[in-house]
């Protein structure tokens, strides 16, 4: 017997189909075996496609949001993965591209709200119990300082280094331009000074 | 109840937890009842423990060093877990707020009244609990960089909400600072 979830948004609905695995011992409500998905974009288009693609959308998707969070989103997804996302214009630019011969891949203009609908939607179905598929996505941790270095403009980073070296500069300066103190001239040697201890006898 | 999360437990550092505060202090600029909801969802998702009071919660925020009291002890692990969860349920219930701030679909000018409303409310807040003297809170209040990262926080609050919402933003919060 077929099965049907949907998620939904706003803006977004997605909705996949499929069939419990029992030979792996599944549950009769729980999808083991994907047979396809659609994906209703509001405004934009309704996709379909199979479980690769759908795991390729989570694997982009998904780790774009996290990078998104830090503030400094990247390209998600290689030219030739079915789903990529990127920044583009103060959006968020979906790129599909279809298994099909001669179609051209699909680029799709999502504002914030259109991708929160869609991350929401995506985090339910990998969190989904019903569902036991595999939806892999890299491990969620902080980012590494390289990797966050361009949130901040060059000229704030490197402002504080400059201003640090300037002020050794200047200080290095302005301590060679003291007028050292010479040490006062050694006295005369008076042997009269010179008394030295007289013995009682 | 909160689930253990997959990361070690590392407590937040301090850049995170003032990043975290900003963004509860947002949902209280977006809801007037946000800072009894807080001690609500507290007691709901069972951090009693934890966070027993509104006084306890207050502390655990005042680890925020651009607040006007500040403490300088940091939350610990499950301490700042508990606080990032009701960030993540809070973000929850004010999804269809922030996401028709965030919208382009909404018409210009009510999306406009909106923006100013909360920038106005986050203001307010901002000048009554916060050390203006600070550089993160001037920069909040400046008339042109303030709304940018106004909208930098409603974003990282959007991005935040949902069942994925809460291993997200403690990644995030868990960002060396550079």
């Amino acid at each position: 017997m077929k099965l049907t979830n949907r998620y939904e948004q706003t803006s977004c609905r997605l909705q996949v189909e499929g069939l419990p695995d029992l030979s792996a011992g599944q549950g009769d409500q729980t999808i083991g075996i994907l047979t396809g998905f659609s994906l209703d974009l509001a405004g934009h288009t309704e996709l379909a496609g199979q479980r690769e693609h759908l795991q390729a959308m989570v694997a982009a998707v998904l780790p774009y949001a996290r990078q998104l969070l830090s503030g400094v989103p990247r390209c998600c997804g290689a030219d030739s993965d079915p789903v990529a996302i990127r920044p583009h214009a103060g959006r968020h630019q979906l790129e599909l591209r279809s298994s099909q011969p001669d179609t051209p891949p699909l680029a799709l203009q999502l504002d914030d709200a259109e991708l929160a609908d869609l991350v929401r939607c995506l985090d339910q179905l990998r969190l989904d119990p019903r569902l036991a598929l595999p939806f892999e996505q890299p491990p969620l941790q902080p980012l590494r300082r390289r990797e966050l270095r361009h949130r901040q403009p060059l000229a704030q980073r490197v402002a504080a280094p400059l201003v640090g070296v300037g002020v050794l500069l200047l200080s290095a300066v302005v301590s060679a331009l003291l007028p050292l103190q010479r040490p006062a001239p050694a006295p005369a040697a008076n042997p009269a000074a010179v008394s030295s201890p007289q013995r009682g006898g | 109840m909160a689930d253990a999360p997959s990361h070690p437990q590392r407590p937040l550092p301090r850049r995170g937890i003032e990043r975290l505060d900003l963004m509860l202090l947002c949902a209280e600029a977006l809801d007037l009842n946000g800072g009894e909801a807080m001690v609500w969802l507290s007691e709901e998702m069972g951090f009693t423990d934890l966070l027993p009071n509104r006084v306890e919660l207050w502390k655990r925020r005042c680890s925020n060093p651009l607040r006007r009291t500040t403490r300088r002890d940091l939350p610990t692990p499950a301490e700042s877990d508990a606080l990032i969860r009701i960030c993540n349920a809070l973000a929850d219930r004010l999804y269809p707020m922030l996401r028709s701030l965030l919208s382009t679909a909404e018409p210009p000018q009510l999306s406009a009244q909106r923006w100013q409303l909360f920038e106005g409310r986050l203001a307010e807040l901002l000048r009554e609990r916060f050390n203006l003297r600070r550089g993160g809170v001037q920069r909040l209040l400046d008339p042109e960089q303030g709304p940018s990262l106004s909208r930098e926080l409603i974003q990282a609050l959007a991005f935040s909400a949902g069942p994925g919402g809460f291993e997200r933003l403690k990644a995030s919060l868990m960002d060396p600072v550079v």
